[in-house]
Order: structure tokens, then sequence, then C-alpha cells
């Protein structure tokens, strides 16, 4: 007791506890200065609440119940109800291919892909130093042409042959009034690249590397007091869109690329139900996860009773047949799948070669379905078995003898006693097994990649594809990702994860227990 | 708050502070690092040949960093921004539309003697709205390989290798006629499609030919004549998916094989001969058109962020797009490299130029802004193999399937010329 008191309470305690705050206080510290270094200040923000938090928590006596809440409701926070938010928040932008940076950085960019090389893309060899007003300056030279030149961003001064020192390859590497800058140096700051020195009319050079220029002029030019982008060249105005793109006023289709994140408020969810390219396949998807999902939980869960009321009645050899049947469950089931993948190849596949025949298996909707059907039998099984062979050995044996005596056959007794007894201890788990194959992506995507699917009749779904694969399709699965549109479709696919969930939940009565 | 958890307080904020400081790195990597970013394969012999000679671009400090796959380094670059990403990534062609439209990459301009360097259609590959985004690195393409201990002599037509298979079939225990080792039912078997007398795309003159398509009835009818039986199924020759074909091949159970440049090795350690040739297509003397694509060493909009675009650039011209770089990188990484002088190099392995000179006899450059397009309902990457699978598997009609394809990428490339 003595011990167990100097283990919580006392000098050695506060010590232990100082020292692990100490640890984990400096780990924070060390994250908040990363996410500042990367300008995420949300995460900084969060971060560093979540330090001032358990610093007050556990070195105040005031707040008892949170030493122990605490850990849980910051992780929980981090790792559920962040992804959440920032799930929601994005459903509601243009957040797609073309569309990912911010306003900034894309006119940025912008402004920087608003140059165009003269005509004859004219390029030359440079060096890079400083006039004798410390002013960056680049030597520049036209070898075969035997033009030299020294510019600074105001001025240029053409040189003569003669006036200029030349390597082996005719290239100028001094001149008067010139100091090379070595390149070394150069490394450490690249401020001298951002400058136009001076060429001729509107074209200036531009540094392409150490040792090379270009010719180009300013053909796109940002106003920020009007936020518009024109042109030089053709004088087109290009205005914000309102949805992340710069477009011209006269031809909405015309837009600068690159555009950026913008809110879009609601119009994804719009595009669901509007947009006959998305709406048709996402209901067909949906009917198909919903089926999928009953499908799954009824076949393991009867075949997995059928075996836990085959292998719970005395019989030689139950031990080795119940450590057999739950193997399925031990493998890893990545490799289950991949395997089951390859089992069931048109050409190769041991499916065929047994039952003799050349099934393509993957290629035919229904045959696809089937398979998939059956390799989730495979992987879900054992779970059913498991719980059904506990809650057959918790419901009283009484109940069973006594329905005996009344002269009740084993069908009746099965019928009227086991399952209700049964699906009241399970139906919780079943709803959950439920919810968890609606979202069943590792099947779907190693087994059939959500295929077949029609493309060339322009199917963008494929006939196992549930709703969670069908959303990575839409946001990862091509050249083209719409991440705002999956974001939507994931806001969709958590209100009916959660509607189940919650409905599991009370019909378990596991919240009663709170009250 | 009384003293005593003031005390607490200070004591816990100073020793937290004192242990971060102790236990963070410098703010940023030192100013002069290019970071560049390569897959699997790529990354180790990128670093081979960076730690045999480094000052590739004087001043500056290069450094590899390697992902475990071709996939996690998309993954990776996707996920990229101004303070995680790469200042080089070494990447495949195709990504370049997609990455130059989302303001992922920064364009690159080359002198006209960098330029010559490279066959001009090699530049499609890594342009984007006409401007260019990185230098070309290496050759991708497939070539056609055949088993001379089954086949004696090099078929002249598409139809000579259906016979053979017809004639040797049982005798010999074949699979398969000809199948796609390399490239998939996309890519690598470009080739065939052309062979049989549908190409993504025609050039004309090095331009893409925008008023020129492929006929699917021709094309439909020597699907008809080559690859289907009497009864409209698949004859056997051509196999719908690339499943196990290098294993057949290697087993001398499939006569003819289209393989990718970079597995030649696998072939010669089983004992084969290099005799690539373009696969023939159904009229005699003409060959269907694989793609000759590059892997470009890309320049990326982060660079400038980090303050080292100027030595990104130089890293492109002075190492990747280089005669003596290409040279030094293609003895660890094989592949045919994308420069003429680093072609003509006696070090060039006879692989790396047999790959070569059945790219010159019949390619056509990969062009991503047609390839990667979906607005006709698919893209080419996606509609391809979906042919292969919906007549010689699903036995549907070639002709109507042909239609479908032809419609889909003539709009593709409609539509992506305007990315070009």
């Amino acid at each position: 007791m003595a011990t167990v008191n100097m283990l919580f309470r006392g000098k050695f305690a506060l010590i232990t506890k100082l020292i692990v705050l100490s640890g984990i206080s400096a780990i924070l510290v060390l994250l908040i200065e990363s996410a500042l270094a990367k300008k995420e200040y949300t995460i900084a923000l969060f971060l560093a609440a979540s330090l001032a938090a358990l610093c007050y928590t556990y070195l105040s006596a005031r707040t008892v119940p949170m030493k122990f809440f605490l850990p849980g409701l910051l992780l929980l926070f981090a790792f559920v109800v962040a992804p959440i938010v920032y799930t929601v928040v994005m459903s509601n932008y243009n957040y797609k291919t073309g569309n990912i940076i911010s306003k900034q950085e894309a006119i940025t960019q912008i402004k920087g892909l608003g140059v165009e090389p003269d005509a004859n893309g004219t390029t030359f060899d440079i060096v890079v130093g400083k006039t004798s007003t410390g002013e960056y300056a680049i030597l520049a030279s036209d070898s075969p042409n035997h033009v030299y030149f020294v510019s600074t961003a105001t001025k240029k001064t053409d040189l003569l042959p003669s006036q200029v020192t030349l390597n082996a390859d005719g290239v100028a590497t001094a001149a008067p009034n010139f100091t090379v800058v070595p390149e070394a140096q150069l490394a450490g700051n690249e401020d001298y690249a951002k400058i136009n020195f001076a060429y001729a009319d509107k074209y200036f050079v531009s540094v392409q590397g150490l040792n090379v220029g270009a010719v180009f002029r300013q053909s796109l030019k940002y106003n920020p007091a009007s936020d518009t982008v024109v042109n030089l060249i053709d004088g087109k105005i290009y205005k914000d869109n309102g949805r992340g793109n710069y477009a011209n006023v006269n031809d909405s289709a015309d837009i600068l690329q690159p555009g950026w994140r913008a809110t879009n408020w609601f119009a994804n969810y719009g595009k669901l139900f509007s947009d006959p390219l998305v709406r048709g396949p996402l209901f067909r998807v949906f009917i198909w996860t919903v089926a999928f999902a009953f499908l799954t939980v009824l076949s393991s869960f009867a075949f997995g009773l059928l075996l836990a009321l085959t292998l719970n009645k005395p019989m030689r050899g139950r031990r080795f047949y119940r450590g057999v049947l739950v193997l399925p469950y031990a493998i890893p089931s990545v490799m289950s799948i991949l395997i089951w993948g390859g089992m069931f190849d048109t050409e190769f596949g041991a499916i065929n070669h047994l039952l003799g025949t050349h099934i393509a298996w993957f290629q035919n909707a229904s045959f696809a379905r089937t398979a998939v059907i059956l390799v989730n039998l495979w992987l879900a099984f054992p779970y059913f078995y498991l719980i059904s062979s506990g809650a057959l050995q918790a419901i009283p044996s009484e109940l069973l003898e006594a329905a005996a005596i009344d002269g009740a056959n084993p069908r009746q007794i099965f019928k009227k006693i086991t399952l209700p007894l049964l699906m009241q201890i399970l139906t919780p788990l079943l709803i959950a097994s439920f919810a968890f194959n609606f979202n069943n992506f590792n099947l779907i995507f190693l087994l059939t990649g959500g295929g077949p699917k029609d493309l060339l009749g322009g199917q963008i779904a494929g006939a196992t594809d549930i709703l969670i694969s069908y959303t990575y399709q839409i946001a990862f699965g091509s050249n083209t990702q719409d991440l705002g549109l999956a974001s939507s479709i994931s806001v969709i696919i958590f209100f009916i994860i959660a509607g189940i969930s919650l409905y599991g939940l009370r019909k378990s009565k596991v919240l009663e227990t709170f009250g | 708050m009384n003293r005593r958890i003031l005390g607490l307080l200070g004591l816990l904020t100073s020793a937290a502070l004192v242990t971060s400081l102790a236990v963070v790195p410098g703010a940023q990597a030192a100013g002069g690092t290019i970071v560049v970013w390569a897959d699997e394969t790529r990354g180790p012999n990128l670093q081979k040949v960076m730690d045999a000679k480094s000052d590739w671009v004087p001043g500056y400090t290069i450094k590899i960093v390697t992902y475990s796959s071709f996939d996690a380094l998309k993954a990776a670059f996707d996920k990229a921004t101004g303070t995680t990403g790469p200042d080089v990534v070494v990447a495949a062609n195709d990504w370049v539309p997609t990455a130059a439209k989302s303001g992922k990459l920064a364009p690159v301009t080359l002198t006209g003697s960098q330029k010559a360097q490279f066959n001009p259609t090699q530049f499609f590959d890594l342009s984007y709205q006409g401007k260019l985004y990185g230098v070309p690195v290496d050759i991708n393409n497939v070539a056609m390989i055949y088993n001379t201990a089954l086949v004696k002599t090099a078929p002249k037509k598409f139809g000579d290798m259906v016979d053979f298979y017809k004639a040797n079939k049982s005798a010999d225990g074949l699979k398969a006629g000809l199948c796609i080792a390399g490239g998939g039912m996309s890519w690598g078997a470009h080739s065939v499609f052309s062979a049989l007398g549908a190409d993504a795309y025609y050039m004309a003159g090095g331009r893409p030919n925008y008023h020129k398509f492929f006929n699917s009835a021709t094309f439909a009818s020597n699907v008809k004549t080559y690859l289907l039986g009497p009864d409209g199924k698949s004859n056997g020759f051509f196999p719908a998916t690339d499943t196990g074909c290098k294993d057949n091949f290697l087993a001398g159970k499939v006569p003819f094989a289209v393989i990718g440049n970079w597995e030649w090795k696998d072939y010669v350690a089983k004992g084969f001969d290099m005799n690539l040739m373009p696969v023939p297509s159904v009229n005699a003397g003409q060959n269907g058109a694989m793609f000759g694509s590059v892997s470009g060493a890309l320049l990326t909009s982060f660079a400038d962020t980090h303050g080292v675009a100027t030595g990104a650039k130089s890293l492109l011209t002075n190492f990747f797009a280089s005669t003596a770089g290409q040279v030094a990188y293609q003895k660890f990484e094989g592949r045919p490299p994308a420069a003429k002088g680093a072609q003509a190099d006696a070090s060039v392995s006879a692989g790396q130029k047999g790959f070569g000179t059945a790219a010159s006899l019949s390619g056509i450059p990969q062009i991503g802004a047609f390839l990667n397009s979906n607005a006709g309902g698919a893209s080419y990457w996606d509609s391809a193999p979906a042919y292969w699978t919906a007549v010689l598997v699903n036995g549907k009609n070639p002709v109507v399937e042909a239609k479908k394809l032809a419609a889909i990428w003539r709009k593709n490339m409609l539509v992506g010329k305007s990315d070009l």
C-alpha cells in the first residue's frame, strides 16, 4: 500500500508527472514550430490549445475528471471530428484538378506563366554579375553572331567583341564595369533571377539557368485593384468568375490556368442530383451498396451461425475444427483478397480450372458480384461464427431443457427460443457489420477495382462499385480528380452510416446505461 | 492559480522549450539545395550518379528523395505543397497536363542547341498549352520480340503471325499467338490497335493531324478476320489481358510478345536474343505504331518558392538533358536515353539500341492532352482495354464497339487540342 501511495502521491509522483508532461509538451512545441513553419496555422492553434489544456489539467487539482477524459477528447477531435469537419467544408468547394492551389498562389502562377518568348525564341549565354554601382547585371553573349551586351533592370549597354574577354566557346566572361558574381555565391540567393533585364522595347531577358537567358515580353498583367488579369497582347480582360478561375469577360469558357479552390456553396451536392452523368450511376451504386452489405451480412451470419450450432454440440475434434474455422480471420484480408483475385482469374485461375469452365469472373457484372459476395463470405463468416458461438453459450440451458420437456422439437426450440434470444444479443453487431460493409473499400478495390464497367458505353461506375469505391474513383481514379464532389458523396455516406450506427446503438440500449 | 502552480508552469515551459530547441532541426534546409523526387528504381540510380559526381550545378547541393514505388511518388506529388514539394520530379510524361493545369509545374526554356539534342516530337509529351515543363530523360517504348525457337523467320504481316499460331497451336501447346507483356492493354497494345488500323491519332509533318481519324469499319473488319473465330468469339490468338503473358512467352507457350524496354534484361537473362521489331501491320511493309514516349525531369513551381528555381533549371540542362548526364545515368538505369548524343554513345547496350531502332521505325509521340482527356466519355487509357474486353471476352459486336471507340478517341483529340 505504501508503495502504491508513493507511486501516485508525493514527490516521486510529482517529479514523474513533470518529466512526462515536459516530454509531451516538448513534442507539442516541436509540432507547433513545424506547423507554423509550414503555415498550417489551424493545426498550430489546435496544438497550442492542446498544450495549454494539458498543462492546466494536469497541474491543477480542480479538474480531476478531465485528467481521464482529456487525452481521449483531444485524439477524438484530431482524428474524428476534424476530418469530418474538413470533409464537410471541402464538399462546398470547387476543389479539383486545375483548382487545387490558393488564389494567391494561382495569381503568382498566372503572372509567371504570363510571358511569351520573342518570335525567334532568342536565348543568350549569360554570366551574372554586378555593375560598379552594385546593381545586378548580366553579361550576355550571342556567340555565333558576335553580339554582346551588359544589361541591368533598367539599361542595356551593347559591347563590341573587343571590349569583352571571351572563353574558348566565344562566350563573354568579363567586361568593363562588370564584376562577375561567383556561381557558388549565386546559389545562396536567387533574387537576381527575379529581375527582368532590359533588352529592347517591351522585351526583356529572363534568367533561365545559371548560364542561360531568354528573351520574353509580358503577356498577362494582374491588376490588384480590380482583381482582373489583362492580356497585354490582345486586350482581353479576365475576371474572377466566382468559381475559382479568371474567365474572359466576353467568353466564359475562356479561362486562365491554373485556377484556385473556391467556395461553390452546395453546388457539389446539387451536381449529385442534377448531373445525369453522376446521378445515374450514383443511384445504381447506392442500390448495389445496400444489396452488397445486406447479402454479405445475411450470408456470413447464416453460415457462421450454422457452424456455431454444429460445433455447439460435443463431438470429436471440435477444438481442431474451431481453430481451423478461425483461420480465415487470422490471415490479413489484403492477402486473402489478392489470392482470391488470382483464383478467379479467367485464364489461369484455380476456380475455372476446378470447375472446368472458362468464366470471365471479373468481366461479367453478375459473375463479378457473385465473386465479391463469395469472397466476403469467406472473410466474414469466422467473425459471425465466433460471436454466434459466444452468444449460444450465453443462452441458459435451462430454457432449452424446459422447452424440450414441454414437448418442443429441435426446430421449434431453435425458432422460438434460440434464434430470438440470439437476435436480441447479436442485432447491434449485425447492424455494425452492415455499416462496416457499406464502406468495405478494400474488398472492392483489391478484388474487382469496382469493375466491370462498359466504358465504351459511357459508364463511369462499375458493376461492383459501392459508394465508397465510386467516391474514390471520382476523387483519385482518373487523371481529373474532383475532390469537392467526392467530399460531398463522403458526407452523404457519413450521414447514412451515422444513421445506421445510431439505430444500432439505440437498439442495443448501450446509451441507456449512461442515464 | 497559486504560486506553486505558476512555479511549476514556469519550470515546465522552460523544460519544454529547452528540449524542443535541442530537437528541432535548423528551420529550413540550407539554401542552394535542389530536391529531386524519383521512384524506387530511378531514385537509387540517380543517387549513384550523384555520389560519383555531385557538381552538376556549381554551388548547389542535390538531394535525391526516393519513393517506394511509382504510385507512391505520384500520390506524394499529388499532395505536394510549396513547403513539402520537390524542385524537380522525375515523372511520367502524362503527369504534365494535369500537374501544369493545377499549377504544380513551372515552364522551362531551352536554347536552340539544347533543343537540337532531342527529337522535336519528344517535347509534345512534356508540354501543356504551348509551354515546356521539363526535359526528356529516357525513352519508354515497347517492341515485339519473337521466340526464335518457335518462329524461324520474322513475320512480314500481321496475318503471318495468326497463321503461325493456328498451324502450331496444338503441336506446340500454344496458349496464345501474340500477347502484351509490357505496358498493359492500352499503352503497350497501341501497336496492335495500329497494326489492325486503329491509331489513337495520326501525325503529319511532326504535328497532330486533326483531320484524320481511324476508320472503324476497316478496323472492325481486321479484328473479325484476325482475332475472332467464325463463331464471333476470340480465336485465342490475342488475349484481352496481359496476365501471364511474360511467363508464358518465357516458357515458350506464346511465340510473339510485346515487351517494354525497362524489362529487356529479364529476357536476355532467360537466353532470348533481342530480335526486336515493330508489330507488323495487316499490310506488308507497314508496321503498327507504338508510343515512343519519354520520361521527363519536370521543373516544379515549388522550386521558385524554395529559392532554387535557377539552380533547378540548370540541373535540368546540365545533367538531365545533357549527353554526359544521360550516359552516366543510363549506365545504371539501362533504358534508352532520350538525347541523341547519349543514344550514340558506345556505352549504350544492344537492348537499349534495339528499342531505339524499333521506335524510330514505327513510333508516335505520346500526347497526354489527347490520351488523358475523357471528353469523349473515357480516356484512351480506359477505353482501349475496354474494347478488347468487350469484343474478345464479352463477345460484343466488334463493329458497334469500334464505332464507339472511334467516337471517343476523336472527341478526346479534338477537345484535347486546346491543351497542346
